[in-house]
């Protein structure tokens, strides 16, 4: 395990700047990467959703869910806009989104599944940096995550009403076979040198390998022990 | 760049700071006066809906069914769609891609401290549902947007949607077509 050479929190933006290149990398880094994501899985996920919801109640609180992410990357790009990210690279046109997110979504009951299975592991992502030295980072995933629990319980509920028919429970397993094999890769490679220095940094405490681990504990909890689904065999190690 | 595009909308800007103001939701089950149901009616017969009857909803739970009832109008939703289409694509020509999505993001950010005013309408009526209150919120966003799509397409004045915003604006929520009725909380 890489031990944090980087413990004392960092308090401010202008602190930053003060503090060793590498330091500046890492977070700049991991700032982008959640500006981008959260961008494009609004426009991929959650816009489409609206459409695809089955009546108007399930519409607009899609309509929120979108607002919310896109909010979400409203606030990472003004921290990035901060710490000096050019805004370009916050775009998906700047920097390439995660491959989850090439999920080509076609139904009601896939965006389902992909706001339980996605952002339970983005609640995980966040429980990671509501811990990080950097504390400007800190307290926006402590601002974003009553949301990100929001979206997780969504999925949950959601997929819980679907399951109580035998074409729903079809529709969401089908789902899940289709998606959920994309899922160990959203944690990053093993022996990632990215979250090396992450935790060297202290910005991150898991090994990606880790994350993955507890993602994989948790989801089975819900998919398997809740919903009484089938999670897909997937290749663990990315 | 073609000079040609517009930057910005003074109008817009108009729409974005009468948001925080506005007193959303705070009409919901009051008796409907008449200048709202000549509102809600010049919105559905814009869509080509002149001869749905109107009714007003008295509580959030009759509310909460209506919006869930199977017999919900995909036709209202799909002609509230297709206005919003042809809007954007008059605000595309109007201001370009980039610009034009600028102009509607700013407007999203402003819509979305109304899940406040909803969470202080659902206490008055003593409902504590976090769900619902994201619910409303996210219908009165989609109205600010539909609102913000009128202005720069520039729809004319009195266009569907933005009969739409003003039954909002005034503390409203038109919640659609339910077996051909309209129904306006």
């Amino acid at each position: 395990m890489t031990p944090a050479t980087i413990t004392a929190p960092v308090k401010s933006v202008a602190a930053l700047m003060d503090m060793p290149e590498e330091y500046q990398t890492a977070v700049r880094k991991i700032v982008r990467s959640h500006a981008v994501n959260e961008l494009y899985g609004a426009q991929v996920y959650d816009e489409p959703a609206i459409a695809l919801a089955p009546n108007p109640y399930l519409k607009w609180l899609a309509c929120r869910i979108a607002m919310e992410e896109y909010g979400h990357h409203v606030r990472f790009r003004q921290l990035g806009e901060q710490i000096g990210i050019p805004a370009a690279e916050m775009t998906p046109q700047g920097k390439k989104p995660l491959s989850i997110f090439e999920f080509p979504l076609k139904s009601w009951e896939e965006f389902c599944v992909v706001k339980l299975t996605a952002d339970l592991a983005e609640i995980l992502q966040v429980e990671d940096l509501m811990q990080c030295t950097f504390l400007p980072l800190r307290n926006l995933a402590k601002m974003t995550m009553p949301e990100e629990i929001f979206h997780s319980q969504f999925g949950k509920d959601t997929c819980t009403e679907l399951v109580k028919t035998e074409e729903g429970r079809k529709k969401v397993q089908a789902a899940l076979d289709q998606y959920f094999p994309m899922m160990p890769a959203f944690f990053g490679k093993s022996n990632s040198a990215n979250n090396e220095l992450y935790r060297r940094c202290g910005i991150k405490r898991h090994t990606n390998e880790a994350m993955r681990a507890d993602f994989m504990k948790r989801v089975r909890e819900v998919v398997e022990g809740h919903l009484k689904l089938k999670l897909p065999e997937v290749a663990e190690a990315a | 760049m073609n000079q040609s595009l517009r930057e910005d909308s003074a109008p817009l800007a108009a729409l974005r700071n009468s948001l925080a103001a506005a007193p959303w939701f705070a009409a919901c089950g009051q008796p409907l006066g008449p200048g709202e149901r000549d509102t809600a009616l010049a919105y559905l017969a814009g869509l080509g809906f002149d001869r749905s009857p109107l009714e007003g909803v008295v509580g959030w739970s009759e509310a909460t069914r209506l919006i869930q009832d199977p017999g919900w109008s995909r036709d209202l939703w799909a002609a509230e769609s297709a206005a919003e289409k042809s809007l954007y694509r008059e605000g595309l020509a109007l201001y370009g891609e980039s610009r034009l999505l600028e102009l509607l993001s700013e407007i999203t950010e402003a819509a979305a401290p109304i899940h406040d005013n909803v969470l202080r309408a659902l206490s008055r009526a003593q409902i504590v549902d976090a769900t619902l209150a994201k619910v409303a919120a996210g219908a009165a966003a989609q109205a600010c947007h539909q609102q913000a799509l009128a202005i720069l397409g520039e729809a004319p004045p009195g266009h569907a949607l933005t009969r739409k915003f003003q039954l909002f604006a005034r503390g409203r929520w038109p919640l659609g077509l339910v077996a051909r009725t309209a129904y306006v909380f």
